[in-house]
């Protein structure tokens, strides 16, 4: 018998969830849904069915976040599967401050739950005009956004373009392979949120490619053809009008951040905290070109992980491998290139030039290229791993058994698909917390580049460590 | 008692019928005359049954599905409940007598004592206590999680309740409503004494059976089923308690030294989960009722084998004898509801 899927909604109060809910039971899909909802008052909208339910969390071994499920969903469930004939589809409605893990477990936790059910999504709807104060004050929408396999971008209608854009980056940042749908009154095609399979391993890891492009310690760089003589680089307004910022962005990433109210967080740019600084580098290369920008990468890589110097307002930006971190919480900044000898130099920046009005006095760039980059100042965030080398299959199942043993209260999702060593078929796997499930899948394509992707959403990951895990198991 | 050969009983169909949705619940009247059902959809059902006629019509209705039915031991009046929240009393024609409301939330279970004159329900937290006319006796403060269910001892002196985190025990005898807490990390799924009083037992979420001594208070843990364990019964010897979380009846056994350290019983037949199973009272005969839509007859400690099996047309959801052992009632999904008779072959 098939099994009957299951989509979480979920999103912070106002966000759109009975919107969204609403309108799906009044389409016509054909789908007979039964609806689990947050409040309790049993309401039979036509042929659907709704089920209120009272959320009890059941912590099923020794608290550990990662064993915890919802005891009424358990039962509701177990009711439900009696009447499985009765429908074909299960939505569960979560409170607005739901953490989406315990649910998502639930379907985890048991084989005969597992054969019965199919999570297919976790859909989360973000409220665009609140989600960042929110993201700032609370820990709950973070993880949400974390958690989803859908996002939708909901009450769009209410902010600017450049605020949307921010966002939906910061949401991203978060999650790197959620889809994510901007909306408004949550107005989505049905199939988007509903037979996603986002679960189904047969499916999964369809992700956001530019997710898993080369990360990069920048977001932008430029070339420009420079004389040799002194250069004045400027950030601000020329007006002085530009924006203040607050220190004191106090990130820990050490840390287990129980005090996460604590934070004090300034969002006048992209949420970014500049406490040290805007990271800059100056290179001298072959020619203003995109070619010659392109070969200067890896030097530029190199330098900004270096110590940074500071360099206040007035101060000098040497040409050469030096990461500088310049002062940009100065209203109108303005800093001296020195230059020896004219020629092509490359000017590798942290963030995107025009966050901070960044430019070289009497000249534009010749040639410039936009950058994946990280971000660090979420303290949930994706990390992807994408690497042609076939894996050993027995240092991958130890590797992945440290990671979900210790690691496991973290990591929120995990999803991979990977090339093993003498095997023909990709092995496909997803985690929510410490419930793991992976197995092999399909072929790979005869002629296809055999390739590993993985990706991890979590709370204070490490590149390095999941890097050098991750390197451990190549065959 | 000699060791079995050939089946000792059999299972004969007696009468059957159609209801609505599936079956959730039945309860026989102690004369075996009649059963009430619960249905799914939420109808409560009457049926009655002699001379090989099984007959029903419905009675009541608990909103979005009804949860449980009892019939009072040595009475003639029965209770059903549902997901209204509702607790309704009605006499042996479906005649409502009484009904209470005691919160929104679902009540999942009823438990007569077994001397008829209390009847325990489990709405959510709160378990309440009440007469033989459904006035309310007692309201017990609400305990730290949901009930998933009730089992009262065979003297009726002690009521317990499984939720997560263990069983709690409510001594009903003076010093009333003294409060015993049996500790267990996990989901309780069952409540169950022993006939015999020595033993209390319980099905969890994590796929373990958990029993305390009730003289010592010492307890154990029966680890090795592959998922949650919510079905179990005990033999009318107190010796067996049967259980089953997949497609074998796993049975510890409590004769001797009792069950620690020892493997279980297990008894294979069924190809699939077995969704219901239930001792006969009184006797030894255990009927299952599995996914691969199949009821089996065993004899547990005689026969490793089933002593009968009599297929179904959906699958099984819930098993009942009637008191005297004489009958089983297999309610099944698609709301077929049949009587069995325990037949003896000499």
């Amino acid at each position: 018998m098939d099994r009957i899927p299951v989509t979480v909604l979920t999103g912070f109060l106002g966000s759109g969830k009975t919107t969204l809910l609403n309108r799906i039971l009044s389409e016509n899909h054909g789908k007979r849904i039964a609806v689990i909802e947050n409040e309790f008052g049993e309401v039979g909208v036509d042929h659907q069915l709704v089920i209120g339910a009272e959320e009890e969390i059941f912590e099923t071994n020794n608290g550990c976040i990662c064993c915890t499920v919802r005891g009424d969903l358990l039962r509701i469930l177990g009711q439900l599967l009696k009447r499985r004939d009765k429908f074909d589809y299960i939505i569960v409605e979560t409170t607005g401050m739901a953490d989406p893990g315990p649910v998502a477990q639930t379907f985890f936790l048991d084989d005969d739950f597992k054969q019965q059910f199919l999570l297919d999504a976790i859909v989360t709807l973000v409220d665009a005009r609140h989600i960042e104060k929110h993201l700032d004050e609370m820990k709950e929408p973070g993880e949400q956004v974390a958690f989803a396999d859908v996002i939708l971008l909901n009450k769009t209608d209410l902010v600017g373009a450049a605020e949307l854009e921010r966002i939906e980056r910061r949401v991203r940042a978060i999650n790197g392979t959620a889809r994510i749908f901007r909306t408004q009154n949550a107005n989505v095609p049905i199939d988007r949120v509903l037979d996603v399979g986002a679960f189904d391993l047969q499916r999964a890891l369809a992700v956001d490619g530019s997710f898993l492009e080369p990360q990069y310690p920048f977001e932008w760089a430029g070339v420009y053809q420079l004389p040799a003589g002194q250069h004045t680089l400027r950030t601000g307004a020329d007006t002085h009008a530009h924006h203040h910022h607050d220190h004191g962005h106090d990130h820990d990433h050490g840390h287990h951040h129980e005090h996460h109210h604590d934070h004090d967080h300034d969002h006048g740019h992209h949420g970014h905290a500049h406490d040290q600084g805007l990271g800059l580098v100056v290179l001298p290369v072959a020619a203003a070109t995109e070619q010659a920008l392109a070969s200067a990468i890896e030097s530029a890589v190199r330098a900004f992980a270096e110590e940074p110097v500071g360099v206040d307002c007035g101060g000098s930006l040497k040409a050469g491998p030096v990461l500088h971190a310049i002062d940009v919480n100065h209203e109108g900044g303005h800093f001296v290139i020195d230059v020896a000898a004219a020629g092509a130099h490359a000017i590798f920046c942290e963030h995107a030039p025009a966050e901070f009005n960044l430019r070289v006095e009497g000249t534009t760039p010749v040639a410039q290229r936009a950058f994946a980059s990280h971000h660090h100042d979420e303290e949930i965030s994706s990390i992807g791993i994408t690497d042609p080398r076939p894996l050993d299959p027995q240092k991958l199942n130890d590797w992945l058994s440290y990671l979900l043993k210790s690691r496991g209260a973290d990591i929120f999702r995990m999803k991979g698909v990977i090339s093993l060593k003498g095997e023909s078929r990709r092995y496909v796997f997803h985690g929510v917390h410490m419930m793991f499930d992976g197995q092999l899948e399909r072929p790979w394509a005869t002629g296809a580049t055999r390739q590993n992707t993985l990706v991890f959403i979590g709370r204070n990951l490490d590149r390095q460590e999941l890097e050098a895990g991750f390197h451990s198991c190549l065959a | 008692m000699s060791r079995v050969k050939t089946p000792n009983a059999i299972l004969e169909l007696r009468g059957e019928i159609k209801l609505d949705d599936y079956i959730v619940d039945i309860a026989w009247s102690t004369d075996a005359t009649r059963l009430v059902a619960a249905g799914g959809e939420g109808k409560v059902f009457l049926c009655k049954y002699g001379e090989s006629v099984l007959e029903a019509r419905d009675v009541g209705q608990h909103g979005m599905g009804t949860l449980a039915v009892a019939w009072q031991p040595s009475g003639s009046v029965f209770a059903s409940s549902g997901q209204d929240s509702r607790i309704t009393l009605f006499d042996a024609e479906g005649g409502l007598l009484a009904q209470q409301r005691p919160s929104i939330n679902w009540t999942t279970a009823l438990a007569w004592s077994p001397d008829g004159k209390r009847l325990a329900t489990a709405t959510a937290k709160q378990i309440s206590l009440w007469n033989p006319s459904l006035v309310l006796e007692h309201a017990f403060a609400p305990l730290a999680s949901t009930v998933t269910a009730l089992g009262w001892d065979k003297p009726g002196r002690d009521l317990a309740a499984a939720m997560n985190g263990g069983l709690v025990v409510h001594r009903i005898e003076p010093p009333r409503f003294q409060l015993r807490h049996y500790k267990w990390a996990a989901p309780c799924l069952t409540a169950a004494f022993s006939p015999s009083s020595r033993f209390l037992a319980t099905g969890t979420q994590d796929g373990s059976v958990h029993f305390w001594h009730l003289s010592t208070g010492r307890d154990s843990q029966m680890r090795g089923y592959p998922g949650r364990v919510e079905i179990m019964s005990w033999s009318g010897d107190s010796r067996y308690l049967a259980t089953a979380a997949d497609e074998q009846v796993v049975l510890w056994d409590f004769s001797g030294k009792g069950p620690e350290g020892s493997r279980p019983l297990q008894l294979r037949g069924h190809t699939d989960r077995i969704e219901c199973l239930a001792f006969q009272p009184g006797g030894n005969h255990l009927v299952t009722g599995g996914r691969d839509w199949r009821l089996s007859l065993w004899l547990p400690g005689k026969a490793t084998t089933a002593l009968d099996a009599q297929l179904t047309v959906s699958e099984p959801t819930c098993l009942r004898w009637s008191a005297d052992g004489r009958f089983v009632a297999a309610g099944e999904r698609n709301g077929r509801l049949s009587i069995y008779e325990l037949v003896r072959i000499v």
